[in-house]
C-alpha cells in the first residue's frame, strides 16, 4: 500500500511516518501543505492519502479542499482525513462526492494503532471509515421528522457502526450479538427509513447519508 | 539628581550590591527579598533637585517662556480677526434689533443669526486648532421660535458680545506691547530724526529726550516693554479663549451623546480585541499543544506496538514521546504567559516588564516608577501594550536601545517607549500597532505614535488607573 501523509506539524507527520514504516506500509512522500501534498500525489500516484484539515496558509479547512481536489484528480485515490477535533461540517462536504474510500478520522485515533490500521485498510479496499465522535455528534442532531427518530436504541447504534463504515461481521463482534441479529436489525432499519429492498450495499449508504443529510439541513 | 529605579539588562549596579547585602544580612533569600525590594523602594523616593543646577534649568525657562509669548501673541492676532468679525455682526444684532422694535426686522432675525453662527463657528475652528475640538451644534434651527430658544443660540450671543467688547481689548492691548518694545528699542537709532518741537519725548512722554543716554534710556524703556509683553500676553490669550471655550462648546447633554459615540466604538474595539486575542489563543493551543500530545499518543501507540518486536526500538521511540510531551508543556506555559504573565499577578508592574526586557533582543531599559499598584486589567494592558511594542521594535526597527518609561499621575499610568530605530512606523505597516490601539482605547486610554522616517520612534500610552 502506496501512502502520501499531508500534515503541517513536523512532529507529528514524522511520528505517523515512522509508525507506518514500523508496521512495514509503503509511506512514498509526506507534504506540510496542500500544495506540496498534491504534487506528491501526482509524482508517486499512492493508493492512500492521510491529510490533516488545518494546514497552511490559513489554517482552517484547507486539507477537505485539497483532499476533495486530489480525488477530483485521481477519482481511485483513498483519502483518510485526521481532525483535530470533531466537526461535522467537514464530514459532509468530504462525503458529498460520495462515501466510498474515505474515512475521518480524530487525530488521536492514530495511537490505537489496530484499530487506525484496520480503518486505514477498510478506506483502502474501498470502504468508509467515520469516527464514533463525528457519528454521535450526527446521531445527537436528527430531526424528529427524518424517521431517525423512529429507530430502536439496539438500532440507532447498528446505525452508527455502519456509518463509521463497519461490516455486518464487525458490528456484531462490537456489540457482541450474532451475525443474524445484526441482518435482523439492518432490515428493520431499511424498513423504518423506506428503503426500498433493491440492492443492499447501497441502501446502506443511503442509511449513512441520511444522517448527514439530516445534520447539514439543520445547519 | 533623582534617583529612579532602573533595570537594565545587567541590573542597576548599586541596586545588586545592595540586594547581595541583604541577603548576606537576612540569611535567607525570601527575606532578603522583601529587604532588599525595601532598599530600592528609599532609592526611588523623590528627592528635590539640588539648586547648583538650577541655571541651566532657568535659562531653558526663558526660552520657553519666549515660545510661550509668540504663541500667545498668534493667538492674540488671530482672536483679533474674530472680534472684528464678532463686532461687526454684533452691530447687525443690534441694528435687526432695533428695527424689530420699529416692526420691519424680524424677516432679517435669521439672517442675523445665521452671522452669528458663521463667526461662532469661525472662533471655534481657530480654538479647536490649539486645543481640544470644539463640536460645532450645527446650523441654526429653522424657525423663528426655535432659532431663538435655541441654548446655543443664546450662548453665542452671549460670545459675541464678549468677544467683541473684551476680546477686542484683549488683542489690542496684547499687540501693542510689542509694537511698544520694537519702537522704543530702536529709539536710539532715529530719534535725532524727530524735530526739537516734538521735542523727541520718549514713548510715555516720561521725560524728554534731548542727547543720546537720553535715548538709550528709552532703549532700556524697550526691555522693560518686553518684559511686560513676556509676563502677562500668555494670560491675555489664555483668557481671551477662556470665553470662547465657555460659550461656545456644546451643551452637556451634546457633549454626552459624542461621548456615547464615543464608548460605543471603543467598546467594539475592545470586544474585537478579545476575540483576535481568544482566536490567537486558540491557535496556539490548537497548533501548537494539542499537536504535541497527539504526537505522544502516536508514538505511544507505535511504542507499544514496537515492544514485542525490537525492544530496543521502542525505547527510542518512547524516548522521542517524551521529548514531544516535554515539548508540549513548555509550549502551554507559553500559552499561559500570554494570557496573563504569572509575574504581574504575584509581584508588580516594573517586574513584569523587567521580565520582557530580558527576553527582547534589543538591548532594553525599563524605566519605571510605579509606587502605588494600578487595577489588574490596567496593568495586563500596560504590560501587553509594551510586550507588543517590543516584539513591533525587534521585528521592524533595527533599533539598538529601547527605553521603556513607565510613571503615574494624576492617577493615570503614563507608558513611553522609544527606540533609536529607522522609524517609519504606522498603523497600516503592521497590526501590531492597531492591536495597541485598540487595547488601549477599550481601556479608555490615549493612544500616541510619532515615528517620522529615519527615527527615532516614540509610542506614548496614557491609561486611568482605575483604582
Amino acid at each position: 500500500m502506496r501512502i502520501v501523509i499531508a500534515e503541517d506539524d513536523p512532529l507529528l507527520r514524522e511520528g505517523l511516518a515512522l509508525l507506518l514504516r514500523a508496521e512495514s506500509l509503503d509511506v512514498v512522500a509526506t507534504a506540510a501543505g496542500p500544495d506540496g501534498f498534491l504534487e506528491a500525489v501526482d509524482t508517486h500516484d499512492p493508493d492512500v492519502a492521510i491529510v490533516d484539515v488545518r494546514m497552511p496558509p490559513t489554517h482552517t479547512d484547507e486539507g477537505i479542499v485539497a483532499a476533495v481536489e486530489a480525488r477530483r484528480r485521481r477519482p481511485g485515490l483513498a483519502v483518510l482525513v485526521l481532525s483535530a477535533y470533531v466537526e461535522q461540517a467537514f464530514a459532509t462536504e468530504l462525503l458529498a462526492h460520495g462515501s466510498s474510500r474515505l474515512g475521518y478520522l480524530l487525530k488521536e485515533r492514530v495511537g490505537r494503532v489496530e484499530e487506525f490500521l484496520t480503518a486505514l485498510h477498510r478506506v483502502a479496499a474501498g470502504g468508509t471509515a467515520i469516527d464514533p465522535d463525528v457519528v454521535a455528534q450526527l446521531l445527537a442532531r436528527t430531526r424528529p421528522d427524518s424517521g431517525l427518530d423512529r429507530l430502536s436504541p439496539r438500532e440507532r447504534d447498528v446505525l452508527a457502526l455502519m456509518a463509521e463504515g463497519l461490516g455486518n461481521t464487525a458490528i456484531a463482534d462490537r456489540l457482541f450479538v450474532t451475525d443474524g441479529a445484526v441482518h435482523k436489525h439492518i432490515r428493520s432499519i431499511f424498513a423504518k427509513l423506506d428503503l426500498a429492498p433493491t440492492d443492499q450495499a447501497d441502501r446502506r449508504v443511503t442509511a449513512v447519508l441520511r444522517y448527514l443529510e439530516d445534520a447539514q439541513r439543520r445547519w | 539628581m533623582r534617583v529612579r529605579h532602573a533595570s537594565t539588562l545587567s541590573a542597576s549596579a548599586a541596586g545588586t550590591g545592595e540586594v547581595q547585602q541583604a541577603v548576606l544580612l537576612a540569611g535567607d533569600p525570601a527575606t532578603a527579598w522583601t529587604m532588599s525590594r525595601r532598599l530600592v523602594q528609599d532609592v526611588r523616593m523623590p528627592t528635590h533637585d539640588p539648586p547648583t543646577a538650577s541655571w541651566p534649568a532657568r535659562r531653558w525657562d526663558v526660552f520657553a517662556r519666549a515660545r510661550t509669548t509668540l504663541d500667545a501673541l498668534e493667538h492674540l492676532a488671530g482672536g483679533f480677526g474674530t472680534a472684528v468679525l464678532a463686532l461687526v455682526v454684533l452691530l447687525s444684532v443690534v441694528v435687526t434689533a432695533l428695527a424689530c422694535l420699529v416692526g420691519v426686522g424680524l424677516p432679517l432675525v435669521p439672517v442675523a443669526l445665521r452671522g452669528v453662527r458663521a463667526v461662532a463657528g469661525r472662533e471655534r475652528a481657530r480654538l479647536s486648532r490649539w486645543g481640544p475640538e470644539i463640536i460645532s451644534p450645527g446650523p441654526v434651527p429653522s424657525g423663528l421660535r426655535a432659532a431663538l430658544t435655541d441654548p446655543a443660540t443664546r450662548r453665542e450671543l452671549g460670545w459675541v458680545v464678549t468677544h467683541a467688547v473684551l476680546g477686542m481689548f484683549f488683542s489690542l492691548a496684547g499687540l501693542t506691547l510689542p509694537l511698544n518694545a520694537v519702537r522704543d528699542l530702536t529709539f536710539p537709532l532715529w530719534w535725532r530724526l524727530l524735530s526739537p518741537d516734538e521735542a523727541a519725548t520718549a514713548s510715555m512722554g516720561l521725560w524728554t529726550v534731548r542727547d543720546l543716554p537720553g535715548a538709550l534710556g528709552v532703549g532700556a524703556l524697550g526691555l522693560g516693554w518686553i518684559g511686560v509683553t513676556m509676563l502677562v500676553t500668555p494670560g491675555m490669550a489664555r483668557l481671551q479663549a477662556w470665553f470662547g471655550r465657555r460659550l461656545l462648546a456644546p451643551d452637556p447633554g451634546t457633549d454626552l451623546a459624542l461621548r456615547v459615540a464615543q464608548l460605543t466604538a471603543t467598546r467594539a474595539a475592545a470586544l474585537d480585541a478579545h476575540a483576535v486575542e481568544l482566536r490567537r489563543i486558540e491557535r496556539s493551543l490548537h497548533d501548537g499543544t494539542q499537536n504535541r500530545i497527539v504526537a505522544v499518543t502516536v508514538l505511544l501507540g507505535a511504542a507499544r506496538r514496537a515492544v514485542a518486536r525490537d525492544p530496543a526500538d521502542a525505547e527510542a521511540i518512547l524516548e522521542r514521546a517524551q521529548d514531544a510531551a516535554e515539548q508540549a508543556l513548555a509550549e502551554l506555559r507559553g500559552v499561559v504567559r500570554s494570557i496573563l504573565p504569572p509575574v504581574l499577578t504575584d509581584r508588580s508592574l516594573s517586574d513584569a516588564l523587567t521580565g520582557l526586557a530580558v527576553g527582547c533582543p534589543v538591548p532594553c531599559r525599563i524605566d519605571a516608577d510605579v509606587p502605588v499598584r494600578c487595577a489588574a486589567s490596567v496593568e495586563a494592558t500596560a504590560y501587553f501594550v509594551v510586550a507588543e511594542a517590543l516584539t513591533n521594535i525587534a521585528r521592524h526597527s533595527r533599533a539598538r536601545h529601547v527605553v521603556v518609561r513607565v510613571r503615574r499621575r494624576d492617577d493615570r499610568l503614563h507608558l513611553q517607549i522609544t527606540d533609536d530605530g529607522r522609524g517609519g512606523a504606522n498603523e497600516l505597516s503592521g497590526s501590531g500597532i492597531v492591536g495597541i490601539r485598540n487595547r488601549t482605547e477599550a481601556h479608555d486610554g490615549t493612544f500616541m505614535l510619532d515615528s517620522p522616517t529615519g527615527g527615532p520612534t516614540t509610542l506614548t500610552v496614557s491609561l486611568p488607573c482605575g483604582s
